[in-house]
């Protein structure tokens, strides 16, 4: 725990004497400290490539309002070849005009390929006990079945949802949760869960670093030296989070009213225009999409 | 003088069986530059959360320029004198800094622009406009503090406390945070600031109050108060270092007694 302290204490520091560098030098050095921060867990690396989108910058309804016509085109028109559009596109916006990189792209586009592989190979494939199917696999007792146009139809499926799921995860990669809500917020969405929102944002990453030093400070004293001492441990931390949270929001409710709190969070919200060269792109994705939708 | 805060006796108990606060009595004037000093414990905080209309007592009355502060005009108290907490994690409501900072003025029901405007200057003034967009927790713990500074200044109350301003800031920053807090004394407001470290109370304050027991148990200039045995005793404070070297000097005949007490080791060597 204490060595941790000095660590960061270190960081600290080098950070400061940072400020007066190159921007250049900067942008390595924040970097290096992101990995920092996330080997500790207090940062999310999606949430980290949002705030460093290339694209941050655009305006965050016209992206969510995007990305959403785009899903809903993709699961609607139910066509692979729209899919495949979709997937491309998307890649194209976050890879190219995001700025991620393609490996962080892809780890991030893998993350569900579990479910989706689960949830349809049952699509793709039969048991028998007769070999009734175009093709027959036998395994003892029974055959597992299939048929092209079962394979075909798995694989449309599968396009489809990476399709979907490419939609969302380009928002997510380029927008920060705080500008979603803020979106959220303009569709009128109720205020009880806007600042639900913002504040569950704001105090998971608090929690999260409350949590470590606990866990660290529990490892330090052999906390968790084997498994019975270990559930031990984490049963004392997760009692200690809930009073720690309890006493906390006493103070932070303090802080909030300190500065005219009157039980609404109002915070000043940027506006970023749209510009007429992302908008022509928005249109001519949704042209192509149902001129490919209309061909085949 | 002009006196901007008025207390008078002021009591507070978070429960029935002990008082946070027993009778406090004070003036505060315009443009002071006024150090809370006391052990933990000694109601501080307490005492900056009731000057700030955060907490409510019972007991006492608190003017601010003259007026009574009743319940129903505690946002009056709040809107006048920010309180820059001790942990910046606690005061630290949005998620990106920008946000962050229009709270206050937005609070305030201020015009857009008139915010926009506001945190701007605020940014500047603290020296993190570049940060602008970044949430707080990607920012170091220096960082976060200059934010914490930053959302009162956007504020511009006239009175700002400071609680425990140094906690677990390295040297850069301490350095950094006692240049805003000489900047802010030149441009006229009122400050508080509650700390341990009787170096800096005796190099910067022009007045010093002391906490003991949830009482007021000394009230003056620095140098009267660290020259006053019994009240360090009871509130268990230590010296500046410079005072006891100055005393040390004097003793052994290396100056000679003047009226002149050096407040920097600059003023020191000047003296020799």
């Amino acid at each position: 725990m204490k060595n941790n302290k000095i660590d960061r204490h270190k960081d600290d520091i080098n950070k400061e004497a940072c400020v007066h560098e190159p921007a250049q030098h900067r942008a390595e050095h924040s970097h290096r400290l992101f990995t920092h921060h996330h080997s500790h867990g207090e940062g999310s690396s999606i949430d980290y490539q949002a705030y460093h989108s290339k694209i941050r910058g655009w305006n965050p309804t016209f992206k969510f309002l995007f990305t959403c016509i785009a899903l809903i085109l993709c699961i609607g028109l139910d066509n692979p070849y729209v899919s495949v559009t979709t997937i491309v596109a998307m890649g194209f916006v976050s890879i190219v005009l995001g700025g991620v990189s393609f490996h962080d792209y892809l780890s991030t586009m893998m993350l569900p390929i579990t479910f989706i592989l689960l949830g349809t190979l049952m699509i793709g494939i039969d048991f028998s006990l007769t070999p009734k199917g175009e093709y027959n696999f036998h395994f003892g007792f029974f055959y597992i079945i299939t048929s092209k146009s079962r394979l075909l139809h798995m694989g449309a499926i599968i396009l489809k949802v990476f399709g979907a799921i490419s939609t969302m995860i380009t928002l997510t990669l380029s927008t920060p949760a705080t500008e979603i809500v803020g979106v959220l917020r303009k569709l009128k969405v109720p205020k009880l869960i806007i600042e639900l929102m913002n504040m569950i944002y704001r105090y998971i990453f608090v929690m999260m670093d409350t949590y470590r030093q606990m866990k660290e400070s529990a490892e330090s004293r052999l906390g968790f030296v084997d498994y019975k001492t270990s559930l031990h441990t984490f049963a004392g931390i997760a009692s200690n989070i809930f009073v720690v949270t309890l006493k906390r929001s006493g103070d932070y409710y303090n802080a909030l009213e300190s500065r005219c709190y009157e039980g609404e969070l109002l915070f000043l919200e940027e506006e970023k225009p749209i510009k007429a060269v992302q908008a022509g792109f928005a249109v001519l994705y949704v042209v192509v999409v149902l001129a490919l939708w209309w061909a085949t | 003088m002009e006196t901007i805060i008025k207390i008078k006796n002021l009591t507070y108990d978070y429960n029935q069986r002990k008082h946070a606060l027993r009778g406090i009595n004070l003036n505060i004037y315009k443009g002071q530059k006024l150090a809370v000093i006391g052990s933990n414990g000694a109601g501080k905080s307490t005492f900056f959360l009731n000057i700030n209309g955060v907490l409510k007592s019972d007991c006492g009355e608190i003017y601010y320029r003259d007026e009574l502060i009743t319940r129903r005009k505690l946002n009056q108290l709040r809107k006048n004198v920010g309180i820059v907490f001790q942990d910046a994690d606690q005061q630290i409501i949005a998620s990106t800094v920008m946000q962050e900072v229009s709270f206050g003025p937005m609070n305030l029901k201020l015009p857009r622009e008139e915010v926009i405007q506001r945190v701007e200057q605020a940014l500047a003034y603290m020296n993190i406009s570049e940060y602008k967009d970044r949430p707080p927790h990607y920012l170091s713990g220096g960082e976060k503090k200059r934010v914490s500074i930053a959302d009162i200044i956007a504020m511009k109350s006239e009175v700002i406390i400071f609680d425990e301003p140094t906690a677990g800031l390295d040297p850069y920053n301490t350095d950094m945070l006692e240049e805003v807090l000489v900047k802010l004394g030149h441009e006229g407001k009122t400050l508080l600031i509650s700390t341990h470290d009787m170096n800096f109370v005796y190099r910067w304050a022009d007045r010093a109050i002391v906490f003991c027991n949830g009482q007021i148990i000394a009230d003056g200039t620095p140098l009267e108060v660290f020259r006053n045995e019994e009240v360090l005793k009871r509130a268990s404070l230590k010296r500046p270092t410079l005072l006891d070297v100055y005393d040390m000097l004097i003793e052994k005949k290396k100056l000679c007694q003047s009226d002149v007490y050096p407040k920097t080791t600059e003023e020191l060597y000047a003296l020799l």
